[in-house]
């Protein structure tokens, strides 16, 4: 008892603390369960701002994708469900919103996978995300857009997407979330399965959309690199919680964030097993 | 010859109306992936209603004009698919196929003594509701019942597939059609969308009643209408609604073909089979149909 009141009172402080003006998303020591008795994120924080680019890092089976299935809705499908905290939007608790809902309020997730609907045509694809808009000059006028940022896309319409390459489609998907006029566009992985240039590409690519539409991006990357280099803020999950967070320049500089996710340490100067720093957090986040 | 092309216009005619019944499991199945075993029943029930609101209004001594009936009709199976949807087939969602195969066939057996219940086991005369008579064409007679039903069918198939790959709410169930969770992360409630893809073959169902029965007898046999109808589905591909049609057009003039040169030998029985056969045979070579979809498969 005593335990979980010091966490949801440190919760409300953290949030006390972050919280601007320009807040968009806020997760508040959110709880995650599976199938009743899995609990997969133990009293989640994480903070989106207008306008920034935000990257969620951690190892496999940390709760990357629970955290953002979380926010859009989707852990029913998985048996899950938030059991404790409050997930807000713009000002609005979205905590048990349903999916339609989340996606009209502006919030889009790419799943990872590269779950295009294999059998429609790329045009098909790209229209079913604009599928609960009703404005249709609005629609024409965004799909200009994707090709603006696809170049690619406008000679692929006709094709069938479950027979593109890896990169067309993800091209395909984050046009596909474009078309529902995101204001948060959320990614999971989505340079799973690239070659290291395309992953590149698509990175630049996201990021001169998030600079020319004014959006919110919240990435979730294995490629920690490339994904630390463009974002404006990043949080490190293990275990289900959040262990570190920081902007850029905190991430980089930090010496745990070096070893276990950017490999550049002073690896050269060791000489022996001693010298290699075991994988441990540096210090435990309130525990 | 001319017996013999009257064969094949009169199979192919009849096949292309088979074809409709086999768009509404494909309606269903696009939006569930469940093959409604019942679906028969389920147009026997529909032209069940149209007797009630014709017929069976007269014999209590309400008149009520075509049209009407017909409104009215379209309204009550909207509400019998919604309610199939709704207390069935909802309730056992993410559940194995093995459970909603024998949910299927209780719904089946439900049905069927629910039918017989409320309107009895006799036979009656479905209502007249296409023009009887046939229409000379050179030396073919050309039945005007099946004309207008094989001409309404190609056109609603046509209208449906364009509703598929255009419209708003068209696309959305073709995003359910192709998989739940990527549907639900683009904000498609994919509940609504398998209670329309119901509604919808309910509707198909009875029109298909209508047009077969326009005339004839209506009674709870009729329901095998489904179990012919699904050879066509299978045939065409569980997805595509053109498929079902060029099936139901292929099997139609197969079975003319069968009931005219191998019926005499093996005493009527060979059209009556040769759907099945067929539709085992689709299993075999080619389980997905002629255009259904097949499993992208990525290396």
């Amino acid at each position: 008892m005593v335990r979980s009141f010091r966490c949801r009172a440190i919760g409300s402080l953290f949030l006390f603390w972050i919280n601007g003006d320009l807040t968009m998303l806020t997760l508040a020591n959110i709880d995650v369960v599976y199938d009743g008795v899995i609990q997969v994120l133990r009293s989640t924080n994480i903070e989106v701002r207008q306008g920034q680019m935000v990257v969620l890092l951690g190892a496999n089976g940390a709760g990357k994708t629970t955290t953002l299935k979380a926010i859009s809705a989707l852990l029913h499908a998985d048996q899950g469900a938030v059991t404790a905290g409050r997930i807000t939007f713009e000002d609005r608790d979205i905590t048990h919103a349903d999916p339609t809902t989340i996606v009209k309020s502006g919030i889009v997730q790419v799943l990872e996978g590269r779950k295009v609907l294999e059998h429609l045509s790329v045009l098909q694809n790209l229209m079913v995300g604009a599928h609960l808009r009703k404005d249709r000059a609005g629609v024409r006028e965004d799909l200009e857009k994707v090709y603006h940022y696809f170049p690619a896309l406008p000679n692929l319409l006709h094709r069938t997407a479950g027979y593109l390459s890896g990169g067309e489609m993800q091209m395909v998907l984050i046009g596909r979330a474009l078309m529902a006029q995101p204001k948060l566009l959320i990614l999971d992985e989505p340079s799973m399965g690239l070659a290291p240039n395309l992953s590149q590409q698509l990175f630049r690519t996201i990021e001169q959309i998030k600079r020319e539409e004014g959006l919110t991006v919240l990435l979730v990357e294995q490629n920690a690199r490339s994904a630390i280099a463009q974002c404006d803020y990043g949080y490190i999950m293990e275990g289900g919680r959040i262990v570190l967070h920081g902007s850029r320049n905190e991430l980089t500089s930090n010496q745990d964030v070096q070893e276990f996710y950017l490999g550049t340490s002073n690896a050269a100067d060791r000489t022996s097993y001693r010298d290699v720093k075991h994988y441990r957090r540096r210090k435990r986040w309130l525990g | 010859m001319i017996n013999l092309l009257q064969a094949l216009i009169d199979g192919a005619l009849v096949g292309l109306v088979y074809g409709l019944v086999a768009i509404s499991f494909v309606v269903i199945y696009r939006g569930s992936k469940i093959i409604n075993l019942a679906q028969g029943e389920v147009l026997v029930i529909g032209a069940f209603l149209l007797w009630t609101f014709t017929e069976g209004a007269r014999n209590v001594g309400i008149d009520i004009p075509l049209p009407i009936a017909l409104v009215l009709t379209l309204i009550a199976c909207v509400i019998f698919g919604a309610v199939i949807e709704r207390t069935v087939f909802r309730p056992l969602i993410g559940q194995s196929a093995f459970t909603i195969f024998m949910a299927g066939i209780a719904l089946l057996i439900l049905l069927r003594g629910l039918a017989q219940l409320i309107w009895g086991a006799q036979t009656r005369s479905a209502p007249a509701i296409l023009p009887e008579g046939a229409i000379d064409l050179g030396p073919f007679l050309i039945n005007t019942g099946l004309l207008i039903g094989a001409i309404f069918t190609i056109v609603l198939a046509q209208a449906l597939h364009l509703f598929f790959t255009r419209a708003r709410l068209g696309l959305r169930l073709a995003a359910v059609a192709e998989n739940h969770t990527t549907a639900l992360s683009l904000g498609i409630s994919v509940r609504q969308a398998i209670a329309v893809s119901w509604i919808t073959a309910t509707v198909l169902a009875a029109t298909a009643a209508v047009v077969l029965l326009s005339g004839s007898i209506l009674s709870l046999e009729v329901a095998v209408i489904g179990f012919k109808a699904l050879p066509i589905a299978l045939l065409g591909g569980l997805e595509s609604i053109r498929g079902a049609l060029l099936a139901g057009l292929i099997i139609g003039i197969a079975e003319a073909l069968a009931s005219m040169y191998l019926d005499p030998i093996t005493s009527g029985a060979a059209s009556g089979l040769l759907p099945y056969v067929v539709m085992i045979g689709v299993l075999f070579i080619r389980p997905y149909g002629l255009f259904g979809w097949r499993r992208i498969e990525r290396l």
